[in-house]
């Protein structure tokens, strides 16, 4: 298969990451609930690390319904750059933060020569873009001055939230989206109507 | 004409998108020539768009397909020409104006395209002000795209295609999705440039009565994606009508006998009054949309609103569906104001059909979508099953009932959306433009369906551009202009107002059109 | 103006202090940023003041958040000083407040630079400065402006999607644990639409002769101008005067290490 970009690869890859940008600024709120809600008891820094995984999920979804080089980070950034332009509260650093995260979902990818878009290889991407991203936001963010032991249960929590809301609801919604046929262009539509083909041939 | 060497050739030509599918194009022979105006006619399906995109070199590449056979452009394959050689002296306009541009303003849209050439900046300016000029937008050169109304943006489009200076040009479908005016103006537009350039013109439409008179030749295409016939459009339209209509192909209509449609009856006039709007007002965005509207609508009526893109149509339907709350004035629904009435009741007695119909599906698979409606309401697992399968029968779904609704073709995704609002037989049911982008067959079958629910009982209320289904199905029509109804009463007497059609932009049906021609010849 | 700079070196600038401004954990090295991004705003920006508060005050709230969970779990390295106050289980110390107050207006800073790069600069333009000043090819600027060109047309889908489901007595999901349900509800319809027309408009873009080869003309040409490096300049040296100031007062803080002269 070519692994360079077709221009309906960018627009989809633009198209997606502009939603995601928009998805992303409205997750700032519910992590402003969620710690509201854990301040009580102790844990309010948490309550972003719970559903982190949230701000990876462009690049697990492009990825899977692309299948190619540079689409993770590409995807991942283009949605940091919808929420400079839209107005964040991180401020154009986000641009970087998303390069970062971008980065460590593609790692994933890579160490698999972006052959292997299996369930795991996506969670693994998940968790890679959690592990490179908590150093940058540690540096950024000011964690530093937090408790250690806070630091560690929110790098954890980083972790799985990135398996399970990236790389797991990340597969998910790709799948749902490419039920609907209008990803039969691509890699995964392609997969899934060879799937098909092979079920009823079996039958 | 045909003594220049051809634009194009095709050679026993196939396509396909996958190696084990059938072929979209099949076996296809035919040569294209400059200065001529041609025809391509086939129903949904038959590879119509597949084979202009194969023309433009763009396929079988964009999406991997496969071909077979010869495909000629000025003598040479078209996949020894470098890329992007082909795409700038093919041009091509599409059907969807939404989707055909990558820049925000006018100006910037028709730069990418001379961008794309490398002409030099400095006669960029002048050619794109002497371009718009060509289609009459020059007052928009700074405008947003999306601001425009769909006749203008695919005048933008063509605009585009013309800054290429084209040697042939293929029109996919390009008035498909414009109001009977715009579309006409763009036809004009187009045939007036064509006059002057002499480029060659393949031309893709459902709907030809306005492009035959300029055609020199026709091509039909069968639903296997063989050509069905090649001829001149009167030899085609004349001597082989039976052929092309079994092929789900409309003719132009003065090739064919009408059918007489139900004659509007009003005999069965029922007194009951469904909705009764009065004073309405509505506001968005601080600007006024509808004034002081008031009106009623009988009980079995079957009524049309009809009016310019912008005259308040969709907001006047949503309005009397609780969609939209009014500023001021009141809306009741079979006696009774809106407000006072729960949603889960009035959803039961009211349906609403889109304009894009999947903005109406939830569900997985198309038996799902149906029994939705039903589950709510509480019927039986029994009786949901047995419901769900007479509306698929009914429907012509059945087959497809485990399909993703979205994965349906144009005319199924259009009847599943109806289904989903016939769990309870409802009193009311508004259409938004249920017929636009649509081909003759599947609006045909479309209207039957309508016309069989309202026999049954149930008031139509539709908002269309077709002044043709207006003229043989409706009863009542309401015409609106800028926010105001300026016209409550039969499609009969409507026609007869010719000042105020065209003060609303409105154009008379086909078949008073004949009879005026026949009585000035 | 601010409007008229360069749309890449901008963000450059814009960009820097936001690193650079990571590594204090003072009051003054931020609140001179702060103050100078208000100058820039207010005076050097012809920004509709109304609309930028509209964005800002919800935005400071974040902070302020921020600040107040900084507060709480202050590392001991920060919570020096003397008690304050007593929230809770909480024994909030001076240290503890000064820090907090430190990432409060380094995060105002934050919102104050992504608002008024945001308010000032035009997206096409920006995109055509990143493919002439920072080498991106054709292929993905114009991929992404054609993506972009979506944007207006979401709220017109969305507000039609739900008006569509009501119908269909399918309401607005409610609730936490229906968030995902909410999610699929909307984002599947409106996705598929979007993916179907950005296939579309690849195909009509390459159907006028866009082949993404570097080798194009440009209409509408991005330059580099004196004013943007002098921008530049005066926002590195404010920087640095901040810090300075911080020095020579003695508060000067890097991840916890005072630094004082």
């Amino acid at each position: 298969m070519r692994k360079s970009w077709r221009l309906k690869d960018i627009v989809l890859m633009s198209v997606l990451g502009v939603v995601f940008g928009f998805i992303y600024l409205g997750f700032f709120g519910v992590g402003k609930v969620l710690v509201a809600i854990l301040t009580p008891f102790g844990l309010g820094p948490i309550g972003y690390e719970l559903i982190y995984g949230i701000w990876f999920i462009v690049s697990i979804i492009a990825a899977y319904i692309i299948r190619k080089p540079g689409v993770a980070f590409t995807a991942e950034t283009i949605a940091a750059i919808t929420e400079v332009l839209v107005g964040s509260t991180s401020g154009p650093a986000l641009i970087l933060s998303g390069m970062v995260q971008g980065l460590g979902a593609e790692i994933a990818f890579a160490v698999t020569k972006w052959k292997n878009y299996q369930p795991r290889i996506l969670v693994f991407s998940g968790v890679s873009a959690a592990f490179i991203s908590f150093p940058y936001h540690f540096f950024v963010s000011g964690f530093h001055a937090y408790e250690s032991w806070l630091i560690m249960t929110m790098f954890v929590i980083r972790l799985l939230s990135g398996a399970i809301i990236a790389g797991y609801f990340g597969k998910i919604l790709a799948d749902q989206l490419a039920k609907t046929g209008v990803l039969n262009g691509y890699p995964i539509g392609k997969e899934i109507i060879a799937r098909h083909e092979k079920s009823s041939t079996n039958f | 004409m045909k003594n220049h060497q051809p634009i194009f050739e095709l050679d026993s030509f196939s396509f396909s998108f996958d190696k084990h599918d059938e072929p979209s194009l099949n076996n296809v022979s035919f040569s294209l020539y400059a200065e001529e105006v041609t025809l391509l006619l086939g129903a949904s399906g038959s590879g119509k768009s597949t084979l202009t995109l194969c023309l433009n070199g763009l396929y079988p590449e964009a999406i991997d397909g496969f071909t077979s056979g010869d495909l000629l452009y000025k003598g040479r394959s078209i996949s020894s020409y470098p890329k992007g050689v082909i795409n700038q002296e093919i041009g091509i306009v599409f059907q969807d104006p939404e989707s055909q541009f990558c820049m925000v303003r006018v100006e910037d849209e028709l730069a990418f395209v001379l961008e794309n050439l490398s002409i030099p900046r400095s006669q960029m300016k002048q050619r794109i002000e002497h371009v718009l000029d060509i289609v009459g937008l020059s007052q928009y050169k700074k405008h947003n795209i999306h601001q425009l109304s769909g006749g203008q943006k695919q005048k933008v489009a063509l605009a585009s295609i013309l800054l290429m200076d084209p040697q042939y040009l293929i029109l996919d479908e390009p008035t498909a999705n414009l109001d009977p005016i715009s579309s006409i103006e763009f036809i004009e537009t187009i045939m007036r440039i064509q006059k002057e350039r002499r480029f060659g013109l393949l031309v893709i439409e459902h709907e030809i009565d306005d492009w035959e008179t300029y055609a020199h030749r026709l091509i039909a295409l069968n639903k296997k994606g063989e050509i069905l016939l090649d001829s001149t459009p009167k030899e085609g339209f004349i001597n082989h009508l039976q052929e092309l209509r079994s092929n789900r192909i409309r003719v132009p209509k003065r090739y064919v006998n009408r059918e007489i449609a139900r004659p509007p009856s009003s005999e069965k006039e029922n007194k009951e009054v469904i909705v009764n709007l009065k004073n309405i007002q509505f506001n968005y965005k601080n600007k006024q949309i509808l004034n002081e509207l008031s009106f009623l609508i009988k009980k079995g009526r079957f009524c049309a609103i009809v009016g310019e893109n912008g005259a308040g149509k969709s907001t006047l339907l949503q309005l009397i569906a609780k969609l939209n709350k009014p500023v001021s004035g009141s809306i009741d629904f079979l006696n009774i104001p809106l407000s006072d009435w729960h949603e889960n009741e009035l959803y039961k007695k009211i349906g609403y059909v889109f304009q894009n119909p999947e903005h109406q599906f939830i569900n997985q698979t198309v038996y799902d979508e149906v029994c939705f409606g039903m589950k709510l309401s509480g019927y039986s697992r029994v009786e949901t099953e047995r419901m769900a399968h007479q509306l698929l029968t009914d429907f012509d779904l059945l087959s497809d009932k485990w399909k993703n609704p979205f994965s349906l073709s144009g005319g199924q995704k259009r009847r599943l959306s109806v289904a989903t609002m016939l769990h309870s037989t409802p009193d009311l049911l508004l259409f938004d433009e249920p017929t636009f982008g649509q081909d003759a067959y599947t609006i045909s079958q479309f209207m039957r369906i309508v016309m069989q629910l309202n026999e049954k009982g149930t008031t139509i209320v539709f908002v269309t551009h077709d002044m043709d289904l207006v003229d043989s199905y409706c009863n009542h029509v309401l015409v609106m202009q800028e926010g105001n109804i300026v016209y409550n009463g039969t499609p009969k007497e409507l026609w007869r107002r010719t000042e105020l059609l065209e003060r609303a932009r409105l154009r008379i049906p086909y078949r008073l059109r004949s009879m005026n021609e026949e009585m000035t010849v | 103006m601010i409007h008229s700079l360069n749309p890449t070196m901008k963000a450059i600038t814009i960009i820097m202090p936001a690193i650079l401004l990571s590594f204090s954990f003072d009051i003054i090295t931020p609140a001179i940023m702060f103050i100078y991004i208000l100058i820039l705003t207010f005076f050097f920006s012809k920004l509709n003041i109304k609309k930028w508060l509209f964005y800002f005050i919800p935005m400071s709230f974040f902070a302020l958040g921020l600040a107040w969970m900084t507060m709480l779990y202050t590392d001991g390295r920060y919570a020096t000083g003397p008690i304050i106050f007593s929230f809770l289980s909480f024994d909030i110390r001076m240290g503890s407040i000064i820090v907090s107050i430190s990432l409060a207006l380094r995060s105002l800073c934050f919102i104050g630079l992504s608002l008024l790069f945001a308010f000032t600069t035009d997206p096409t333009k920006f995109m055509l400065s990143l493919m002439q000043q920072a080498r991106l090819s054709p292929k993905l600027t114009y991929g992404i402006l054609a993506g972009y060109r979506f944007v207006p047309t979401f709220r017109h889908e969305l507000d039609m999607l739900k008006k569509a489901h009501r119908i269909r007595g399918f309401g607005h999901a409610k609730g936490w644990r229906n968030l995902v349900e909410q999610m699929k509800q909307y984002f599947i319809p409106l996705l598929a639409g979007a993916i179907r027309k950005a296939e579309r408009v690849a195909i009509a873009m390459e159907s006028k002769g866009f082949t993404g080869s570097k080798e194009r003309t440009y209409y509408t040409v991005m330059k580099i101008k004196f004013t943007d490096y002098l921008f530049l300049s005066i926002m590195l040296i404010i920087l640095i005067i901040a810090y300075y100031v911080s020095y020579r007062l003695g508060t000067l803080n890097i991840f916890g290490h005072r630094i004082t002269p």
